[in-house]
């Protein structure tokens, strides 16, 4: 109403000249700037950081759900820190990010550079391996689970009918059995955000190249390796950035795998500030033991954006 | 172009469809109660309020009821957010003694629970416990589903068990002789919300072992705890399905229904769905399932037998706008011939608050299902024993540290007195 | 010689693809034979003699009857579509203005205002939910479409910004310049000349936004009550598992069906996503 309303004031002269004083004020570089940043950062201030410091605050104070709780200082912190839960979800984050990613990232490269030779049926094979990626978390994480499931597992029975076991294996029934059932969920839904982002950078690399490397008597490997790899390198590292960041604070597959257990072996930080800060209702607690992932996730991610700096400074 | 068109055209009344459509309860608000609760496992439930109570409702008292139902285990994030928020259901589920940890967000109901109790013969002790806090009723116990254990008679027998043990130590060389024939015991140990604190607990109690004393100080380090954690690691080798760590409330009926367990600890749905399933769970046999399986209450140690069921309770929320009809509701629900169409559907899955109920006719329709009629009385303690099931029994229940306790023990992770020394430690950082 | 080049390449291309295949796809597979899969013949342990795992013999239409006949399925399909699309609308309107102002203008602290950006995409949603179910109160938009629409940008901006402002980086700088000659004016050159050439930019961005936001599922659980307009992950998960058993069969029926639409989406578009990441990666 009031865009079709303007359009048809915009014909009276005065109008006219306001328009063009606005568009002559969006010449300006800096006003430019302001106007076009304005919607984004109004929507990140509004839900993210007011939220956030709020989130700060309640982590210094004994909130509970429905009790505002009074100031507290660090005690929050200080009782997570000596959480013996805490410490396994912190060494079990670290330990899924750092698996996770490794995994990604070599069977991503690999994908991708098999995806970007000539074959038939390209496109759609192309296409599949996204599947992982674009199915929702939840849902694809509640197939594992019945395929991992101690009394239907789906492995179980390949494995045996293969001969390779003689008994079930405990795939999530053990705690490191788990964790590592869960790294390899992670890497089988993250890997094709890996591989199509690396093979768009791949698309980049021209040909001749390799050519002039593969003339000069280079094996394949060592094309990879001295060709391939460094120009890959920012994009590789952009890929890995993003991927840290949400495997670090990842919360669903552990959510819907194991829900913790089994024993609290395989809580992810966020996890188990869900888990105290919600379904326990300290509130308090869960703000900051969310908060012990930020300062990580802020070094890693300050880090590599000085690298990346690097790189493009070169 | 023309399913351009036809997708534009959808496209723009279905948006104008949604985002009028909060609308619509701002100004039906005054008369409408929306409820949250756990998705029944006995869905015909479910159905009764939906099809059975809300057009009733509407009729008796002009309410129109918002049934929405949701997986248990979401129920405390649900009501943290909507407290946190002002905004949300008008009454919610609340399991255990939940309603503790959101006391301050409650409408006080101890009127209408004294009308309850008068009408009923009495509320039970236990609930009234779980419900009240500082002498008011926050909350109304709706039913209670009790967990005994289901167990294939046939397989018994095969063991030479006439009938069910009676001590954890007969359990004990029962199970073993059921593992040797392939046919364990299940029970899980993972972070779950109902199968899992229902078994550990009452074998911690029935050992002698306690969280706290009755003035809240922490005395979980015992030789009686020890005592239990040691004999629980060696039944879990002995006799359990060892898969049992990862199972959650679900797996074991599953795994039951399959035949690959000859007995659980589960509320009665696997027997019911054994019942409503009879053409697909067949013994091995080829019988019925369902004519196989009976139920049991748990063994008994040395300091006696004990049992915990699980309370299901409907907290009235402050924020609420329309709390007065919210309690109309509940007032209306709990009236004999209103809970009687609910009740007589789950076939003793649940029984009633009171003991009105125990003497309900649909009892004498299955023997199979009698055991689940007195479960109640035999709720002898609660968390937090020996003190109150307060918050902070509340919040060593949903950190599952009695389950962890037993759960290190017996993946091996840790020896019985180091188990039982974490999760003292655990509980010491709650009630400090 | 040719059939030592012929093994090579099956061992060094068609092995590890078809590895790659089996691993990527197996998990729909068999979703789509549980779907399918009669309730009795899910009960059956991989143990028993008679599992067949990987087929069945009786498929059966049941589950997802059931799952189209007795839930608000196809409301949660089309809430998640419609809120994933205007949230990734809103987040590529602002995210491409943003990503051009930092990418081609000069202003100062432009650096900083990057970076701030990029940071917000670090704080973890398990820590924001409950404070932000405050401001969504406030805003009386609790219950409503709007409280998602608005919150998933939150973690599309970030993330569509960087891309973008990769992408306006590689554009050169004289398509712009030439158009200023000939008269236009900034904001005239940057939506009428750049825009069209970064929508290629624009184009994976809005696929990457449309996955996430159908992914999420925290904020979705929390803020919405009513089951019609749940989405699918949450309604799914809520409405499925039922206390003490799960509906095996409807649950992966549901989790086909639901990523049906954006599996479409990205078989149409895969191939722009790829040139449209290449252009970005360039810079």
């Amino acid at each position: 109403m009031t865009v079709a309303g303007g359009a048809a004031r915009a014909a009276r002269p005065a109008e006219r000249v306001r328009i063009a004083g606005m568009t002559r004020l969006l010449e300006s570089e800096k006003v430019l700037a302001v106007a076009l940043l304005t919607p984004g950062v109004v929507i990140l201030v509004l839900f993210i950081a007011y939220p956030f410091v709020m989130a700060l605050w309640y982590s210094l104070t004994s909130i509970r759900v429905g009790d505002p709780g009074h100031f507290v200082g660090l005690a929050n912190f200080t009782k997570a820190w000596n959480d013996t839960v805490f410490q396994t979800a912190f060494r079990n984050t670290v330990f899924y990010t750092f698996w996770a990613t490794i995994f990604k990232l070599a069977l991503g490269m690999w994908l991708a550079l098999l995806l970007n030779r000539h074959f038939r049926f390209k496109r759609i094979v192309r296409a599949s391996m996204l599947l992982p990626f674009i199915i929702p978390t939840v849902l694809s994480a509640f197939a594992w689970r019945w395929m991992f499931d101690p009394t239907f597992s789906v492995m179980n029975w390949v494995l045996f009918h293969m001969g390779i076991i003689t008994d079930r294996l405990p795939f999530l029934s053990d705690g490191d059995w788990a964790m590592w059932c869960a790294v390899v969920v992670n890497t089988w839904r993250g890997m094709p955000f890996f591989a199509i982002t690396l093979l768009a950078g791949l698309q980049t690399i021209s040909p001749d190249l390799h050519e002039a490397a593969a003339l000069d008597g280079a094996g394949a490997w060592h094309r990879f390796w001295h060709v391939t790899w460094p120009l890959l390198l920012p994009v590789t590292l952009v890929v890995v950035v993003f991927s840290v960041i949400q495997t670090f604070s990842d919360f669903q597959l552990i959510y819907v795998l194991t829900g913790g257990g089994p024993a609290n072996t395989t809580h992810l930080v966020a996890t188990y500030a869900y888990q105290v800060g919600v379904a326990s209702g300290l509130l308090g607690e869960g703000a900051a033991l969310s908060l012990f992932m930020f300062p990580v996730l802020f070094a890693v991610v300050w880090f590599q954006l000085r690298y990346l700096k690097r790189v493009d400074a070169n | 172009m023309k399913r351009r068109k036809f997708l534009k055209a959808a496209g723009a009344s279905g948006l104008a469809g949604i985002l009028t459509s909060h609308r619509a309860p701002v100004f039906a608000q005054a008369n409408t109660v929306h409820i949250l609760r756990w998705n029944d496992f006995v869905p015909a439930a479910d159905k009764v309020l939906r099809e059975v109570f809300a057009p009733e409702v509407q009729k008796a008292l002009g309410l129109k009821l918002n049934v929405e139902t949701v997986n248990a285990n979401d129920l405390p994030a649900r009501a943290t957010a909507a407290i946190q928020s002002g905004n949300g259901p008008d009454i919610i589920m609340l399991l255990n003694n939940l309603p503790h940890l959101y006391s301050s967000a409650a409408v006080d109901v101890s009127n209408l629970a004294a009308d309850i109790a008068k009408a009923g013969g009495g509320i039970y002790k236990p609930a009234e416990q779980l419900n009240t806090v500082g002498g008011k009723w926050v909350s109304l116990p709706w039913s209670l589903v009790p967990a005994l254990i289901a167990y294939r008679k046939s397989w018994f027998d095969e063991v030479g068990a006439k009938s069910f043990p009676k001590t954890w130590k007969e359990y004990h060389e029962v199970g073993k002789k059921l593992k040797a024939a392939k046919h364990p015991i299940g029970q899980t140990l993972g972070n779950t919300f109902g199968d899992a604190p229902t078994f550990t607990y009452p074998l911690l109690w029935s050992f002698g072992g306690q969280e706290v004393d009755a003035k809240g100080k922490v005395v979980l380090d015992s030789k009686e705890t020890i005592e239990s954690v040691r004999f629980m690691a060696q039944f879990w080798k002995d006799a359990h399905d060892e898969g049992g760590l990862a199972w959650d409330d679900s797996n074991n009926n599953r795994a039951f229904l399959s035949g690959d367990i000859s007995a659980s600890l589960n509320g009665a749905s696997i027997y019911v769905a054994a019942l409503n399933g009879a053409d697909k769970f067949k013994t091995e046999k080829g019988a019925p399932l369902h004519t196989d399986i009976l139920h049991a209450p748990l063994p008994g140690g040395p300091k006696g037998t004990h049992a915990y069921h699980t309370a299901f309770n409907h907290m009235v929320m402050k924020y609420s706008k329309n709390a007065k009809g919210a309690t109309e509701f509940l007032a209306w629900a709990h009236k004999k011939e209103n809970y009687e169409k609910w009740f007589v559907v789950q076939k003793g899955f649940a029984t009633g608050p009171t003991r009105e109920w125990e003497k309900h006719a649909m009892w004498n329709n299955d023997p199979v299902m009698l055991p689940f009629k007195t479960a109640p009385q035999a709720q002898s303690r609660l968390m937090g024993f020996a003190g109150q099931p307060d918050k902070k029994a509340a919040e060593a229940w949903n950190k599952y540290v009695v389950t962890v306790m037993y759960a290190q023990a017996c993946s091996g992770k840790m020896k019985p007195e180091e188990a039982v020394k974490w999760a003292a430690g655990e509980l010491g950082k709650i009630y400090t | 010689m040719l059939i030592e080049r012929k093994w090579k390449k099956w061992f060094y291309f068609y092995l590890p693809m078809a590895v790659f295949i089996v691993f990527t796809l197996f998990p729909f597979y068999w979703m789509a034979v549980t779907a399918f899969r009669p309730d009795a013949e899910l009960y059956r342990t991989w143990r028993q003699a008679n599992a067949t795992p990987f087929w069945t013999l009786e498929p059966t239409l049941e589950h997802f009857k059931g799952l189209l006949q007795t839930t608000a399925f196809p409301h949660w399909l089309w809430n998640t579509m419609l809120i994933a699309l205007v949230s990734t609308a809103i987040s590529l309107v602002c995210g491409t203005f943003a990503g051009y102002a930092l990418a081609r203008l000069k202003f100062r602290g432009s650096e900083f205002l990057g970076t701030a950006i990029f940071i917000t995409y670090l704080v973890p949603q398990t820590l924001l939910f409950i404070p932000l179910a405050d401001i969504i109160r406030d805003m009386h938009l609790g219950n409503t479409p709007w409280a998602l629409m608005l919150t998933y940008p939150t973690i599309l901006i970030p993330f569509c910004t960087w891309l973008l402002m990769g992408y306006f980086k590689t554009i050169p700088k004289e398509l712009e310049e030439c158009a200023r000659i000939d008269g236009a004016t900034r904001f005239g050159a940057m939506v009428r000349i750049i825009f069209p050439v970064a929508i290629p930019g624009i184009l994976s961005a809005g696929i990457f936004a449309f996955t996430l936001s159908w992914n999420e599922f925290i904020y979705a659980l929390v803020f919405m009550s009513s089951a019609e307009l749940k989405t699918v992950p949450v309604g799914v998960v809520s409405e499925l598992i039922r206390g003490d058993i799960f509906f095996w069969g409807q649950l992966m029926a549901g989790a086909l069906l639901g990523s049906v639409p954006v599996a479409l989406v990205y078989s149409f578009f895969v191939e722009y996503y790829v040139t449209g990441l290449t252009g970005s990666v360039k810079g």
